[in-house]
């Protein structure tokens, strides 16, 4: 069995890992049509679409439980690295379907073996995303591959390439871009009935408590011993690992620079996404900062903060972003557009997100309310007047609106449903990997911005697909 | 009269008013575990209708109501099974019979116990079963359920040791 780091994957050396991302990135793939849309391989034959899964932990899972629901999907095979987790993805695909799939510890062995696979889904660590994604789409799979792309630019930039050389669909998990109620909130209430007025902030977070965000731990006899670890690039030889430290990296690789992007990367680029998909533009420039503050033994930082600045077709914008990992105070997480006439906060769960009108300078919103384009807010009313306001200063509560409507089932499902759809050829991928790409690029410089203190003004070296 | 049946016929009040509390208890958590085994939420939602027409981005009302039927039968929760499943010492067509039986067995255990039925064996019965459950969440890992468990072992087994003062019981006259 061909033992494969990300540096070693079919075709794709560490070196030609750079050089063939500089290549697609100095423009030799730009102009060339993404494949958006593909009819072929077994799926077209019969319309049932095997699927095979690496990665079997729980982001497989929360993509599993996703799928279940869309017809005509056969689950072929799975693989892991942790013998564990291929029997709990077995025994989920047992249970629930009846049949028996594949299992396999290698990603390369599974692809060599599984010719009729029609597509792969990829829910490894960071720093296998790129190697995998290349070596499925290689193999002639069609990939849906979790964000954030890679660990770095040069590992993404390899992914758009592939896609483009194989002509199959390559699908980023920014699952927000397929979500209705974003879309909803995008086309209708931004754009169409511009009912935030000129937007000139964006503001997110994501703010998780220090309980969920302890270190994970398994005991040591269920997970990959200490050579397979270092095989599949946990580790180095050189790095005279303990194997308690080996396991430790590859229960928590998101810790570990090497491995991963850090908490903007894991939290932030869902949500980062959302400000340039929402103005449409790609930021200008970043400064940002960033600690380890509270887990002082941890690589990266635990609570980092950027702003984002912005040229959109109404003018200048900025973006806020923090992510925390010490603290849940404030509300989960969501993303606010504010503008002159309204704020949206929307998140991916309903209950965070709310709208609310500016009093004084916003026309009614009652006509959108009539038709069904808005709610009027139960939930959340204004303040009322105390002894502690001062009225002088104060801007007079606006009012709470509500979506009309949620998404009432697993928010990774549309997104998956794209995907299979795309493949079947009836959508057009809401995300491919240089859709993706171009929204992704500017976080790979947050880490960098804040560990310099300095403001990275973007240039297209920067941020080129 | 002996001192032994002179015990046998006294009778006390606190002590038997604390084995019936205890035998309600684990009756009713019985039952209810079981019955619980049998829910499920029936989820309808429908469009959301703006300006006179249905939206076409897959806007939707839902409302959720919890229901109770055999189509929504599932023994031992699905997360817990896949993980057994996972493990060597548990063949996969025991767990399979295990997880038909637990619910049916769950009820008709808590409802003999309510009632009285050979309340002693009941309760024998009804401890192999927590027992049986706590070998699984041990090979999983899963030390609160374990935990969780062994508390219910305690209950019974204190009720066994004062099933003297359990009255009450369709059995009675056959103490079994």
């Amino acid at each position: 069995m061909e033992t494969l780091t990300p540096s070693q994957a079919p075709g794709l050396t560490r070196r030609d890992f750079l050089f063939k991302g500089t290549l697609a990135g100095a423009g030799l793939v730009l102009g060339m049509p993404s494949i958006l849309k593909a009819v072929d391989g077994p799926a077209a034959a019969s319309n049932m679409i095997n699927v095979g899964f690496i990665g079997c932990g729980k982001q497989h899972e929360v993509l599993f439980n996703a799928m279940v629901n869309i017809p005509g999907l056969r689950y072929t095979a799975v693989c892991d690295i942790m013998k564990d987790r291929v029997g709990a993805a077995y025994g989920r695909i047992r249970s629930r379907f009846g049949y028996d799939p594949k299992r396999y510890i290698d990603a390369a062995d599974m692809l060599e073996k599984e010719k009729d696979l029609d597509a792969v889904i990829v829910s490894t660590p960071d720093f296998w995303h790129s190697p995998h994604t290349v070596m499925s789409l290689q193999a002639g799979k069609h990939v849906y591959c979790e964000k954030m792309m890679a660990q770095n630019l040069e590992g993404a930039r390899a992914m758009v390439k592939a896609m483009d050389d194989s002509g199959k669909l390559c699908q980023i998990g920014h699952q927000r871009r397929s979500n209705p109620r974003y879309i909803y909130t995008l086309k209708e209430l931004i754009q169409r009935h511009k009912i935030c007025g000129r937007i000139v902030n964006a503001n997110a977070h994501w703010n998780r408590a220090v309980s969920s965000s302890r270190d994970i731990t398994a005991p040591a006899r269920i997970l990959p011993n200490k050579e397979t670890l270092l095989k599949y690039g946990f580790g180095r030889e050189g790095q005279n690992l303990s194997d308690e430290e080996l396991q430790r990296r590859f229960l928590n690789w998101r810790l570990y620079r090497d491995l991963s992007g850090g908490p903007i990367s894991d939290l932030g680029a869902h949500q980062i996404d959302i400000f340039n998909w929402f103005f449409g533009a790609r930021p200008k420039s970043v400064i940002a900062s960033g600690g380890c503050d509270y887990f002082k033994d941890r690589e990266h930082f635990d609570n980092v903060m950027c702003i984002f600045d912005y040229d959109t077709a109404d003018g200048g914008a900025r973006a806020f972003y923090q992510v925390l990992t010490t603290t849940s105070a404030g509300g989960g997480y969501a993303e606010s557009f504010m503008g002159t006439d309204g704020t949206i906060e929307i998140s991916e769960r309903s209950a965070y997100t709310k709208i609310y009108r500016e009093p004084g300078s916003a026309p009614s919103w009652d006509p959108l309310v009539q038709q069904g384009w808005l709610k009027k807010a139960s939930a959340y009313a204004a303040p009322a007047d105390s002894s502690d306001a001062i009225a002088s200063y104060a801007s007079a509560a606006p009012e709470g609106f509500e979506l009309p409507g949620d998404l009432n089932e697993p928010p990774h499902q549309p997104h998956l449903a794209n995907f299979f759809a795309a493949i079947r050829g009836d959508a057009k991928l809401n995300c491919d990997a240089r859709e993706a790409l171009e929204s992704e690029a500017p976080i790979y410089w947050v880490n960098p911005a804040a560990q310099r203190n300095e403001t990275i003004i973007f240039t297209e070296e920067h941020l080129h697909t | 009269m002996s001192q032994e049946s002179q015990s046998q016929h006294t009778f006390d009040l606190g002590a038997t008013l604390g084995v019936l509390v205890l035998r309600l208890w684990l009756a009713v958590r019985a039952i209810l575990s079981g019955l619980e085994k049998y829910a499920g939420t029936s989820t309808s939602s429908s469009p959301v209708t703006i300006d006179g027409a249905v939206n076409s981005y897959g806007l939707t009302e839902a409302t959720a109501t919890k229901i109770y039927s055999f189509a929504n039968y599932h023994g031992v929760p699905k997360p817990l099974y896949d993980k057994v499943l996972a493990e060597p010492l548990i063949p996969e067509w025991g767990l399979k019979i295990y997880d038909q039986i637990l619910g049916p067995a769950l009820i008709a255990l808590g409802i003999a116990l309510l009632f009285g039925f050979a309340s002693r064996f009941t309760l024998f019965a009804m401890g192999l079963l927590y027992t049986s459950l706590t070998v699984g969440l041990i090979l999983i890992n899963e030390n609160s359920g374990v935990a969780w468990l062994a508390i219910h072992i305690a209950l019974i087994a204190l009720m066994l040791f004062q099933a003297k003062h359990n009255k009450l019981e369709l059995t009675g006259k056959w103490k079994l």
